[in-house]
């Protein structure tokens, strides 16, 4: 009981200590500027690095997920319906968790351990020492380049997704082009696209805030980096398994309260 | 013009590393701190530096009360003080990701820098004090199109200690900075950080466990021990000292003077 209480004591601690990290981030951000140019920086360097990933993935990830749903649409004789279903399930849930643990394994474990290393061999003291905000040069522009550089790779890792579902569909189901396609509209329109965008983001956040946090508290030695990084993995897992938790009744009582409002609104005007 | 501890005490958990430090380094003076590992050598020059927070006691830098400055708007004057005190780490703590000029050059562009001189440098007045504060640490222009790994471990070193002089600190801290080098090398630095200190007249604080560079260069030797100060004395009276610790470290050193050796 007592290790139970112990563990969970940490996993608040770490969550405070994040939280706080990620308000620093904002401070920081908001308060200086001249970020253009190490962000872009940033955003090449993370999409180069998982863009092969990503892209071998999703192609992966669509032809698993229309084969599942081919087969369970099978038995009702509702194979007409498999393009948008599977469309929907992609950007909606499965393309953004996929990408921000991809994201996670490649980017995560190497920001924090790229600043667990700066931390331990003093180079990010060195940068305070010399009047520099270490947080404001090595932090902010890592923070926003994970961010933005995951809504390039969900766009890309969801086109290829669908593509490879169609192709799967028009191969290995027998489905016909046009009806794939047809269906796709009755399940997925613009809110799906906002609703991946958001869980997206969020997802990314809990990437670039705890991979940040990790390395940069980082301490004693190559065995401190270790951890950082093996800790950062963790962390990373549980919090965007509990973000995903949190935003899936989240977003639909937005999309309920919103369409609401259009209603009202359109039944008040003349 | 000092850098003065009061009463400074700092705790890692249950740990107590600086335990009523006090002690002042006036100006142009060259200050030693010796003492085992892990008792609190280094902490008390990231205290110096505002690296690290006291949990009692107050620290002094010139007019600034680093100790206070870790809350609200103060917050803002940390790197004024960090101007003033160049650090050379344990580790040459050299940035990866830039070649060894932009490492020396580093210090020149913060807004602190542009601050203290009243404009911003051009890339030729950058180049120009690079070139000179490498000729400071005896190192060839060749080196700086050089990235860190690509040189060996002293030069590293020495490129540190060009970086820290770069923007002109009034105050020089240097934490082990002989840590990982071979004789010949230690020799090398050691002479260079006296070099150093006379030249160009600042106050030096070393963190060492060199009794010997030690007793040839400076101007008092402060002993830590358990985060306490036990003595801190001129070289001469050092070697007199009945301490156990201060017995210790220059029995283990004696071996290591010259012959006909006696305190500066």
């Amino acid at each position: 009981m007592k290790t139970l209480m112990n563990m969970v004591a940490a996993v608040l601690q770490e969550f405070g200590g994040a939280v706080i990290f990620f308000i620093k981030i904002i401070r920081t951000w908001r308060s200086s500027g001249g970020y253009r140019r190490p962000v872009i920086q940033q955003i090449a360097e993370v999409s180069t690095r998982t863009m092969s990933t990503v892209i071998f993935a999703g192609v992966f990830v669509g032809a698993i997920l229309v084969l599942q749903f081919d087969l369970m649409l099978r038995r009702f004789d509702a194979q007409a319906l498999l393009g948008g279903l599977n469309t929907s399930a992609t950007i909606r849930e499965v393309g953004p968790l996929i990408i921000s643990f991809l994201l996670a394994g490649k980017v995560g474990a190497y920001t924090t351990a790229e600043l667990a290393n700066m931390r331990v061999t003093e180079q990010i003291d060195a940068i305070e020492s010399l009047g520099t905000d270490p947080i404001r040069y090595l932090i902010v522009p890592r923070f926003f380049g994970v961010i933005l550089s995951s809504i390039i790779l969900l766009a890309i890792g969801l086109s290829v997704s669908i593509l490879g579902a169609l192709l799967v569909a028009q191969t290995m189901s027998g489905m016909n082009l046009h009806q794939y396609l047809a269906s796709i509209p009755r399940f997925a329109g613009p809110w799906t696209l906002f609703e991946g965008l958001v869980r997206s983001t969020i997802f990314s956040t809990i990437v670039a805030t705890i991979s940040t946090y990790k390395g940069f508290t980082a301490s004693g030695g190559a065995r401190g980096v270790g951890r950082a990084v093996t800790e950062s993995a963790i962390y990373i897992n549980i919090y965007i398994v509990f973000g995903n938790a949190i935003s899936s009744p989240l977003l639909e009582w937005t999309h309920d309260f919103t369409f609401f409002m259009i209603g009202v609104i359109g039944r008040a005007l003349p | 013009m000092s850098i003065r501890f009061e009463d400074v005490h700092k705790a890692f958990g249950t740990k107590k590393v600086l335990d009523g430090v006090s002690f002042e380094a006036g100006k142009g003076e060259v200050l030693f701190i010796l003492g085992k590992s892990g008792m609190g050598k280094s902490v008390t020059l990231k205290h110096i530096i505002g690296v690290l927070e006291p949990d009692r006691g107050r620290i002094h830098v010139d007019q600034f009360e680093v100790s206070a400055l870790f809350k609200g708007e103060a917050r803002n004057l940390l790197p004024k003080v960090r101007q003033r005190c160049g650090m050379v780490f344990q580790h040459p703590a050299l940035l990866d990701s830039l070649n060894n000029f932009e490492n020396i050059a580093f210090g020149l562009k913060t807004p602190q820098y542009a601050e203290k001189i009243g404009r911003t440098l051009g890339a030729d007045e950058v180049d120009r004090i690079v070139r000179e504060k490498l000729a400071l640490v005896h190192l060839d222009p060749e080196v700086l199109t050089l990235y860190p790994n690509e040189v060996s471990y002293g030069v590293q070193k020495r490129i540190s200690m060009a970086r820290t002089l770069a923007p002109e600190p009034e105050y020089l801290l240097f934490d082990e900075p002989t840590t990982g080098l071979d004789p010949l090398s230690t020799s090398s630095i050691n002479s260079l950080i006296s070099e150093l200190s006379r030249k160009l007249n600042v106050t030096s604080i070393i963190v060492s466990h060199d009794m010997a560079c030690a007793l040839s260069i400076a101007d008092r030797i402060l002993f830590l021990d358990q985060g306490k100060v036990v003595l801190i004395a001129h070289p001469r009276e050092v070697v007199k000292s009945e301490l156990p610790l201060v017995k210790e470290f220059f029995e283990e050193t004696l071996s290591l003077l010259p012959p006909g050796w006696s305190p500066a």
